[in-house]
């Protein structure tokens, strides 16, 4: 066959050794133009980045926590002051109550000794009034009994006799000094 | 390359162009597929639908190592000189095909790069096409490559070198699959020029993770002295066959989708047939898609081969000082070889 041929002929088998110096120049300066002008701000940005990123959600992690250690504190407190608020109004009832026992208590004395006081009035008015009535009474007897005998006893007779019967009476009241 | 063009031809192919069979023109198949694939001192611009080429002629020039060592052995009419070998003391740094695609693809490389990056620290959040996807091949060049293979510490080191060779190799890759253009990684120079180049930090690394001291250690392979003469040759040939399979890998596999593509083709000129372009026009868009993902496969493989060599060379230094530490005891001239490893 003629292929073998051609191959053997052909320069694409051939290693050319000035195509290796120049692949070796161009790629020591693509890689040093490269190096300079992309890889390094490409990888810093990216290394930045992944920086930002990983702190990022490091912050968030924490923040995080932290609000939910917030939340907590929040949360006991508002049940605290929950507790306290109960508490006093407990307390506050309590003491209400007592206040108003007091309260009664005292009325109901002031008013048991009001009543005893309106009593004790109401008594000596009583013995008073008896013993006006008493005397009224002696006096108007006498009256009477001097019109109806006609003056014919003497006045110191009459006297006594009257007091004799007022003496009767069931009570003994002030006639001396309203005879007086 | 060329194979939008020949699809067209291939596409609208005259009968004139069918019907001259030959022997001759099968060969002359297989010659032009050859012929296009390999590197050339002129680039040639063809358009479509005619015979007419037009041919730059690309500079020539060559480094002397010694004094008229580089006296051109003959030039040809057209004015291409003939340079004698490397051996005689004379580097040919003509400017060829695939050095043009090359620079090319640098400079694209540099440019797209500029152009589209995000560099600006005041906007971390990346914005449009370009931005997002040079971040993204470049995260997974550092994380999936270089830190997976190297090791946090010493990973990040070694990324730019590795961004570099992903980066250059991936737009030589694509700049071929761009008709009229070539693909420089079909060429053994300059994969070869790219695998000196992780040899040379393959090493680097390994001295620097080692020492000097080390490194040489990790030469004899850790057996007894008497050994030596078996082992150091062994571990010597074993330093150069990991650059070789980086070369030939690259470039058997940038070089092979391409031919299949122009066989493809030429199937239509070796059959005689245009019907047969219903079925091999087909079969080269899809082997097209299947280079255009080739292109970033290979720049992969390529880079991940380089970081995971320069991972074993850091590694080596750090098993070094642990191996060192229990084996000192046992063997005298191990221990003796190990100077700077502890």
């Amino acid at each position: 066959m003629l292929l073998p041929n051609v191959l053997a002929a052909s320069s694409f088998v051939e290693v050319r050794p000035g195509l290796i110096f120049w692949t070796i120049v161009t790629f020591v300066i693509v890689l040093i133009v490269l190096r300079k002008a992309a890889w390094g701000p490409i990888l810093s940005l990216v290394e930045e980045r992944e920086k930002q990123i990983a702190s990022s959600i490091e912050a968030a992690k924490r923040e995080r926590a932290e609000a939910e250690k917030l939340l907590a504190d929040q949360k006991t407190a508002i049940a605290e002051a929950r507790r306290e608020a109960q508490e006093m109004l407990r307390r506050n009832q309590q003491e209400v109550e007592k206040f108003r026992e007091e309260l009664m208590a005292k009325s109901r004395k002031e008013a048991e000794e009001f009543k005893a006081t309106a009593q004790r009035e109401i008594e000596e008015q009583k013995a008073k009034a008896v013993a006006e009535v008493k005397a009224m009474a002696v006096d108007l007897a006498m009256e009477v009994a001097g019109k109806l005998i006609n003056e014919r006893m003497d006045e110191p007779k009459h006297r006594a006799l009257a007091e004799q019967f007022v003496q009767s009476l069931p009570a003994k009241g002030a006639t001396e000094r309203r005879a007086s | 390359m060329r194979k939008a063009m020949v699809l067209f031809v291939g596409l609208l192919a005259s009968t004139a162009f069918a019907s001259g069979a030959s022997t001759g023109e099968k060969e002359d198949v297989a010659g032009y597929i050859l012929h296009h694939v390999a590197d050339a001192s002129e680039y040639e611009l063809e358009s479509p639908f005619s015979a007419e080429h037009k041919a730059i002629h690309l500079p020539q020039m060559a480094i002397p190592f010694k004094a008229g060592a580089c006296e051109p052995a003959h030039v040809a009419e057209d004015g291409h000189k003939v340079f004698p070998p490397l051996s005689a003391g004379c580097l040919d740094i003509s400017i060829t095909k695939h050095t043009v695609m090359m620079w090319l693809a640098a400079l694209l490389l540099i440019g797209s790069l500029l152009a589209f990056s995000n560099r600006d620290k005041s906007k971390m959040v990346p914005r449009g096409v370009g931005a997002n996807m040079f971040e993204m091949l470049i995260l997974f060049v550092r994380d999936e490559l270089a830190i997976k293979n190297i090791g946090k510490e010493e990973g990040p080191r070694y990324v730019p070198y590795l961004l570099t060779a992903f980066f250059f190799i991936l737009f030589m890759n694509l700049l071929g699959l761009v008709p009229w253009m070539a693909t420089a990684t079909g060429n053994l120079a300059i994969t070869a020029g790219l695998a000196i180049c992780t040899f040379v930090v393959t090493q680097a690394a390994g001295i620097r993770a080692a020492g000097v001291g080390g490194y040489l250690a990790h030469l004899t392979g850790g057996v007894h002295w008497a050994l030596w003469p078996i082992m150091v040759p062994v571990e010597i040939l074993g330093l150069f066959t990991k650059p070789f399979a980086l070369t030939v890998r690259l470039f058997a596999n940038m070089l092979a989708g391409h031919i299949v593509i122009f066989f493809l083709l030429g199937l239509i000129f070796i059959l005689e047939n245009l019907a047969v372009a219903a079925v091999s026009v087909p079969f080269a868009l899809g082997i097209y898609m299947l280079e255009l993902f080739v292109a970033f496969v290979q720049a992969y493989v390529f880079t991940m081969l380089s970081a995971l060599f320069i991972g074993m060379s850091v590694a080596m230094g750090h098993h070094h000082h642990d191996e060192h530490a229990e084996g000192g005891a046992g063997h005298d001239g191990h221990g003796k070889a190990h100077p700077v490893g502890s």
